[in-house]
Order: structure tokens, then C-alpha cells, then sequence
């Protein structure tokens, strides 16, 4: 199967092998059918993720952690939840002071991405700050699943500064300032899945502002996102 | 289905929820569930949360952050009810509970973040958890005591008029007193008096302070008789130093004072001795009228059938407080009933003064629901004569002797509130004033041929009742009637399959069925298609197992057990019947209050949440005994 082992430019090599309930798996998760970005943000499934790495980076960057939350049909569902810690930077990762020696929560890479795939399915990813998730998870599915994905990322920081506009438009804010404005409370503050947990909250209230104003679908986020970066890059 | 992330952001919810009650006393186990079972939900300011026209409530919402108002849904909502719920906080436990919208909207009123757990979940986290199950309890025994002192204050200010011997003087002083200085000549005086119809002046000095009173009784003795100049100042003929009171004084303080100083007035004063209004013996007089006791000694005395007029507003007004002060159904009917029997045996008694009946065995009957003890604000009369024929009397002549006081008693209950009967179900008809043999054979012939107005007959008739008179006649007629009834089994089948005849109104779909009466849709004849299901059954109940007791209540305890009812079955059902009734004269009360006939029409959607949950419930135990019956008589 020529897309898993094709060569990505300007990117560590795809070197290993897959085994072949991993491949299946892949198989699996590349069968699902996109999903429909246009239905209403109340009947889509949003997968809101947060990162953790080794440093600062994106470059060089390699990923710790993923914690990762649906928000289904407008609700959270505590079910509906995940984490991963990635096993080959055990040594990084247990340098981090969220770090959870769990057996069932910390995989070999390659698991690792695949579980995090399983858990997504095709559903629109969401970030704060996507741009610098996106790089990280594009990397490492890169280098230990060697593909290449084209999932689309919604960066709620971008959304949230253009619909938010009377609040703030400055789209590097930081999340903490949108969660002290909002008073929306962590449970562990930079735990991936506290922060997955907290950007699910805006996200919620995020849908909410938008749909008042006419943005009603995933895709209109998508459109949302762009255009401004446009704008902001061009202005 | 358990995962770090879950397991973190489950533990988050429990250390939220466990700061707030019930959830701070439920079972780690049922917490733990409930947190598992939840999903958080956003809802921007001004957004409805919860409301009627979402239809049927399919989820408990546990406030997590911000604020939410709730109030009462419906035209008739009023500001201030409205309530402002905070984290922590739960509704609609009453809505999902009854399985029904909700009658409050919940609106929320900043950004609010709800854990939302739906109805299934709800339900067996109610079976779970015993300290849930209470709170939720709780919370709609809470709604039930609401409901209970919101038609509490509904009648009080009604009540409140009724004022008792307990009143300070300050709520029996209807109006401004009026004063004179002492240097005002009598002739002014006795002007301003008879100007304003006053009974008594009050002279006060310069401070307002009363020294001296002036009555009517004192001109004639003061001032005709002694020929005293009109022209005098008011204080050379005023009993100085007149009896005062604090306005905090009761009524009784009044009394007592009035009593032991010989007086018939009493000044109430304020704290620094200003004069602030006039009690005169004539207004206690009037408050002691509101007592049960003085109503019942006022019947009793009663020397005319004007003085029982009265009474019988004095009984309605009575009737009210007890409403207002939330005596239940059974006690309310029974209590109407018990008076107007005592309005009748009073009537009974001054008639019989103006007819000979010295020297007859008689008694005087009533049916249906005073016959049942049973009566509501609006009645009419339903009674009947049975009297001993002996061999040296004439039957017509008799008869027409009962037939001529029959006619005046009738006359008579008219005139105290009790209206004739439109159906002629009164003792003076001839069909109705008959001799315990022709009363046997009247009922005997209806057990035996039990065709349709046979039937109709029996749910009158044979609910009677002795009023006045020799009360063993009314036994040995009701001992009869039971060996007729055991004799005659198909009577009893037919008499169950008529009660039958009317089903509960209880809808598939819907709560209730309220379009029974095309002319009035939207309601339900609380008395066609309530009451009358009970008071039917149990009249089968009873006439099956010789319970001589008329009263459903009664009916239903004593034949019931007989019958191994369940106590518990048997206190539900009783339950919702005195429920309707409860419903049935706080309807009739306000249909009377705004001018209208009292009719047993009651709008459900009218009704709180709780009281249509507790209608329903009342449906449902008519249905259960309906279904007795069905099981009986193989219907």
C-alpha cells in the first residue's frame, strides 16, 4: 500500500514496520467516511485536542501527550474521552509533572497515533492554537504511521477572536485569557486533558455566539479560521 | 468503558457535586454513577433551558456554573414568584417525576454550564440512591405544601376579613374616630352625631388625648330629661375619664373591660394615650359570631327560619376559613354536611311545631350526598319521608299530614340556601313520603327488575340516610334492603356494570381526556367523571357486604377490609377521592366568589404540576377500583 510508505518531503522518513492489526486498523480508520462538515454544529461530533511535548519547538518538538475530548451534539460526555501518553519519550514524559505512569494510558508511538485515530474517526479536530497541535500530531503520524494526514483543523483561536470581536481580536490571546473572561475553571491546569476539557467549554460557548450569528456548521468555522488568517496576514 | 480522561474528568464532577446537598449524603456508588452518567451542556444568556413547549421533561439539569431563573409558565405568572437557581442546583425533579412538561420556564441568565442527565438515568439513579430518592421526594412533598399555601393565601384574605375575638383593637376599628374639644357646646355635639350616625363622641384635650365620652343613651338622661341648655360646653354632661385600651389589646381585653366596668365602649390608644379609634360592645357582639360552636348554638336556638338565613351564610363563611386554614376534603364535606343536617333538624323542628305528627313513627331521609355526608357549596335538596303505618290509621290521611309538613320544610330549606330539587326528589312527593312497608317494596322491586332508571334509582335512593325522627326505621329499611340484595344477585352484577359505565378520564396520549363535554372543552366534570366513580364502586362495596355506612369514605374502609383490600390500596384510594373533592370546592368557591354558579368544571392545565400529577394519581385509583369490580362481577 503505496500511501503509508510514500516519502514526506522535509520530514523525518517513515522507517518502521507496521504489524499487521496495526495496519488494519489504519485500514480501518482511512475507510471511515469524512464527516459531513456542513450539518449543524448541534449533529456533529467535534474531537477538541490538546498537546504536550518536549519543548517549545514545533521543529523539533516531539509529542509527550494527547488529551483529547468529543463535544457531541453540542454536549460533553465524560465517556467520550482520551489520553494517551506516548511510551518512547518515557523519559520526557516522566520528566513532566502531569505525568501518569499508567500501563493502558502509555503506547508505543505507532498505537499510540493509531488509538488517538480511533478514538477521533474522521471527526473535525479542534485546538486552541491549532496550527502548533496540527504540526505536532502531522509529525509524529508522519513519522511512526508514515501518513500523511488531511484532516481538517478548526483553530478556535482564530474563530473565537473574530466572533468574540467586542471581547478581544487579538488571535495570539492566550487561552488563560479567554478562560479568566469567560470564568471557566481548570481541573489541572496544562494536563492535556484538563486543557482538552477547558477548550471544550469555549467551544461550547463558541457554538453558541455562532450559531446567533449565523455561522452554523463546522465548515463555517473552517471558512471562519481562514479568512481571518488571511486577513490578519495580508493586513 | 474506563479511561484516564474519563476517570479525571469523572472525579472532577464528584468533587463539584459532593459540595452541594443532596449530592454531599449520596452513596459514593450512586454519586459516582450519576457523575459517569452526565454530559455537560452550554446554554448562552437568555437561552430557555426548560419549558412547556419542549414538551415532556427528559432531563434533570444539575446547575454546574452560572445562574438560572425560573418561573411559573402560564398568563397568570406573576414577577415576584420568579426564583434565581445557583450551582448546585436541580430542576425539574417535579416535571420528570410526573413525566410531564414542565410548568416552570428555566431561562438562563449568563453563560451556564449544566450536567444534564436524562430520564432513564434519573429513574435508576432514584432506585440507587435511597438519599436521592428522599430529596426528590422531599422536594415534591415541598411543591405539595407550595401548592397547599399558595390556596391557603388565596382564601385568607377572605378569612382575614372573618376576624376573631384574637384580633388586636387595631384590626376591628373600621374607621376615623371622631372627637370634640371639651369647650364644644352640646348642641354641636348631638348635631355632628346624628349628621354622621354616631353612637358616641370622644372629647379630647389639646394633646388629642380622650377625657371624657358622650353617648347617645346619655341625651336622654343628661340632657332631655333635666332640661340641660343645648348651648353648655360638651364637658359638663360627658362621663369623664373614659376606659381605654392599648391598640395591641385584644377583643377579649375588651370584653373583659366592658364587662367589668359596666361600659359600652372602649377607647383604643395608641403608646403616647392619642385616641385612635372607638370599640363599641356592638362590634365584639358581631365577631363572636365566627366560631363553630356559636354557629351551631345559633341554629340550634333558632326561632325563625330568618334567624337560620343567617346561619346558613354564617356556615358558608365558616366553610371558607377552614378551606383557607387547608382542612382536607373529607373533613370539609363532612363538615358542611354535619350543618346543613343541623339547619335541617332545626327546620324540621320549627315546622313541627305547626304540625301534629304526635304519636307516628317517622323519619326523615336524605339521599344522595347529604345522604352520602358528602355535600359541597352547591346542593340542592334530595329527602324523603318514612313513617309507620298502624291499623287505626287512615294511609291517605297520614300521608297527606306528612305530604302538607313536607311541603313547608321544603319551602322552608328553600329559603335557607337549600334549593328545591328540580328532579322532585323531595319528601313532599307523594312517591317520596311513604310507609316502610312501601318503601320496602319500592326497593325490593328495583333490586329485583334492575332495568336502567332502576339502577339510577339505587345510586340515590339507596344511599339514605336518617336526618331526623326514629332513626331504627331508617335500619330496618337498610336491613331489608341488604337481604334483598343478597337474594337478587344480578342486582349487584348490574349496579357494578353501571358503575362501570363511565371510565376514568385518563388519556393514551395525553394526561387526560378533556373533551368528554363538547360544550366545555378543555375540562373535566370533576363530579361525572371523578367523584361519582368512587362513591359508585363503593356503594357495590358495601351493599355486597352489608356495610350499612352511606359515606364513600367509610364504604371504602369498612368494606374494604372486608373485602382484604390492601390498607395501603385502600388509603390511596381514599386519598384521591377526598382530593377531588378538595379540588371540586376550592372550583366551586372561586366560581362562586367571581359571580358564577359553582359547576364541577376544572380546567387540568390550570392546575401546578403537582396537582395534576395528584388528579392523575386520584384517575388512577378510580381505575383500580373499577378494575375490583370488573374482577367480581366477571365484567
Amino acid at each position: 500500500m503505496a500511501w503509508y510508505s510514500r516519502l514526506l518531503a522535509g520530514q523525518e522518513r517513515f522507517i518502521g514496520e507496521l504489524s499487521s492489526s496495526q495496519q488494519r486498523l489504519l485500514a480501518d480508520w482511512n475507510e471511515l467516511p469524512p464527516a459531513d462538515l456542513k450539518r449543524s454544529h448541534y449533529r456533529s461530533r467535534y474531537v477538541v485536542v490538546d498537546v504536550e511535548t518536549t519543548a517549545v519547538n514545533a521543529k523539533a518538538d516531539r509529542l509527550v501527550s494527547i488529551g483529547a475530548l468529543a463535544v457531541v451534539d453540542g454536549l460533553i460526555d465524560f465517556k467520550d474521552a482520551f489520553y494517551v501518553s506516548l511510551a518512547n519519550d518515557r523519559v520526557n514524559a516522566a520528566a513532566s509533572p502531569f505525568f501518569v505512569d499508567r500501563p493502558e494510558a502509555s503506547l508505543a508511538p505507532a498505537d499510540a497515533m493509531l488509538a488517538f485515530l480511533r478514538f477521533s474517526g474522521k471527526s473535525p479536530w479542534v485546538a486552541y492554537h491549532a496550527l502548533f497541535a496540527g504540526k505536532i500530531v502531522a509529525g509524529t503520524m508522519a513519522k511512526d504511521l508514515g501518513i500523511e494526514l488531511r484532516q481538517p483543523w478548526i483553530d478556535l483561536a482564530w474563530v473565537m477572536s473574530d466572533l468574540f470581536r467586542d471581547i478581544s481580536d487579538d488571535a495570539q490571546w492566550c487561552l488563560d485569557a479567554w478562560l479568566d473572561h469567560f470564568a471557566i475553571e481548570s481541573i489541572q491546569r496544562h494536563h492535556v486533558v484538563s486543557d482538552a476539557f477547558v477548550t471544550a467549554k469555549l467551544l461550547q460557548i463558541t457554538i453558541a455566539r455562532a450559531t446567533r450569528k449565523g455561522f452554523e456548521t463546522p465548515n463555517s468555522f473552517l471558512e471562519l479560521a481562514k479568512a481571518r488568517r488571511h486577513m490578519h496576514q495580508s493586513g | 468503558m474506563s479511561n484516564s480522561a474519563t476517570a479525571m474528568l469523572v472525579s472532577a464532577a464528584i468533587d463539584f457535586l459532593r459540595a452541594y446537598p443532596p449530592f454531599d449524603r449520596m452513596e459514593a456508588e450512586a454519586l459516582r454513577f450519576l457523575a459517569e452518567h452526565v454530559k455537560l451542556a452550554h446554554y448562552p444568556k437568555g437561552a430557555r433551558i426548560l419549558a412547556s413547549e419542549m414538551g415532556v421533561a427528559r432531563t434533570l439539569h444539575v446547575l454546574q456554573r452560572g445562574k438560572v431563573r425560573s418561573k411559573p409558565g402560564g398568563s397568570a405568572s406573576v414577577e415576584h414568584s420568579a426564583v434565581t437557581l445557583g450551582p448546585g442546583q436541580c430542576f425539574s425533579i417535579s416535571a420528570l417525576m410526573a413525566q410531564q412538561p414542565s410548568s416552570t420556564v428555566y431561562v438562563a441568565r449568563d453563560d451556564v454550564f449544566c450536567y444534564d442527565l436524562p430520564a432513564d438515568d434519573f429513574f435508576s439513579l432514584t432506585q440507587k440512591s435511597t438519599v436521592f430518592n428522599l430529596f426528590c421526594t422531599q422536594h415534591i412533598a415541598g411543591l405539595l405544601n407550595q401548592s397547599q399555601q399558595q390556596l391557603q393565601l388565596q382564601l385568607a384574605q377572605r378569612a382575614g376579613e372573618q376576624k376573631t375575638m384574637n384580633s388586636p383593637l387595631g384590626a376591628i376599628i373600621k374607621r376615623q374616630p371622631v372627637a370634640v374639644g371639651p369647650e364644644t357646646s352640646i348642641r354641636q355635639v348631638v348635631e355632628l352625631m346624628a349628621a354622621r350616625h354616631l353612637g358616641s363622641m370622644i372629647v379630647v384635650d389639646a394633646g388629642q388625648q380622650p377625657i371624657g365620652i358622650f353617648t347617645l343613651s346619655d341625651v336622654l338622661k343628661r340632657i332631655v330629661l333635666p332640661g340641660a341648655s343645648l348651648d353648655q360646653p360638651i364637658a359638663s354632661v360627658m362621663s369623664p375619664a373614659p376606659l381605654t385600651l392599648p391598640l395591641a389589646a385584644n377583643a377579649h381585653d375588651a370584653a373583659l373591660a366592658m364587662a367589668m366596668h359596666a361600659v359600652r365602649h372602649v377607647l383604643a390608644v395608641d403608646e403616647g394615650g392619642c385616641l385612635q379609634g372607638v370599640v363599641s360592645e356592638r362590634d365584639l357582639f358581631k365577631l363572636q359570631g365566627a366560631g363553630l360552636r356559636q354557629i351551631r348554638h345559633a341554629i340550634d336556638s333558632a326561632a325563625s327560619i330568618e334567624v337560620l338565613q343567617h346561619a346558613r351564610n354564617d356556615v358558608r363563611q365558616l366553610s371558607l376559613t377552614m378551606l383557607a386554614e387547608g382542612v382536607g376534603g373529607q373533613e370539609m364535606t363532612q363538615f358542611i354536611s354535619t350543618l346543613n343536617d343541623t339547619v335541617t333538624r332545626r327546620v324540621i323542628e320549627l315546622n313541627l311545631d305547626r304540625h301534629d305528627l304526635y304519636g307516628i313513627d317517622w323519619a326523615w331521609l336524605s339521599f344522595g350526598s347529604e345522604g352520602r355526608d358528602e355535600q359541597t357549596f352547591t346542593t340542592d335538596q334530595d329527602n324523603g319521608i318514612v313513617y309507620l303505618l298502624t291499623d287505626i290509621m287512615d294511609r291517605e290521611q297520614t300521608q297527606l299530614r306528612f305530604l302538607e309538613f313536607a311541603r313547608d320544610v321544603n319551602d322552608d330549606l328553600d329559603k335557607c340556601g337549600f334549593p328545591l330539587c328540580k328532579g322532585n326528589i323531595m319528601a313532599s312527593n307523594p312517591e317520596l313520603c311513604l310507609t316502610l312497608e312501601e318503601w320496602d317494596e319500592r326497593f325490593a322491586c328495583w333490586v329485583r327488575e334492575p332495568e336502567p332508571q332502576a339502577l339510577l334509582n339505587a345510586t340515590i335512593f339507596f344511599d339514605f340516610r336518617p336526618l331526623y325522627g326514629k332513626f331504627n326505621l331508617a335500619h330496618r329499611l337498610r336491613l331489608s334492603l341488604f337481604r334483598q340484595a343478597q337474594g337478587n344477585p344480578l342486582f349487584l352484577r348490574m349496579l357494578a356494570q353501571n358503575a362501570l359505565s363511565v371510565a376514568p378520564p385518563l388519556g393514551r396520549i395525553r394526561d387526560f381526556v378533556t373533551d368528554a363535554d363538547p360544550e366545555h372543552p378543555g375540562t373535566i366534570d370533576l363530579k361525572k367523571y371523578g367523584v361519582r366513580l368512587f362513591t359508585d364502586a363503593a356503594r357495590v362495596f358495601a351493599l355486597a357486604r352489608q356495610v350499612e355506612a352511606t359515606n364513600t369514605v367509610s364504604r371504602l374502609k369498612r368494606a374494604g377490609g372486608l373485602m382484604h383490600i390492601r390498607p395501603d390500596d385502600l388509603a390511596a384510594s381514599i386519598e384521591g377521592f377526598n382530593f377531588l373533592q378538595l379540588l371540586r370546592l376550592r372550583h366551586q368557591h372561586f366560581e362562586q366568589e367571581h359571580g358564577r354558579p359553582g359547576d364541577n368544571l376544572v380546567k387540568p392545565d390550570e392546575l401546578n404540576e403537582i396537582e395534576r400529577r395528584v388528579l392523575k394519581e386520584a384517575f388512577r385509583q378510580a381505575r383500580k377500583l373499577q378494575a375490583r369490580l370488573k374482577l367480581d362481577y366477571q365484567l
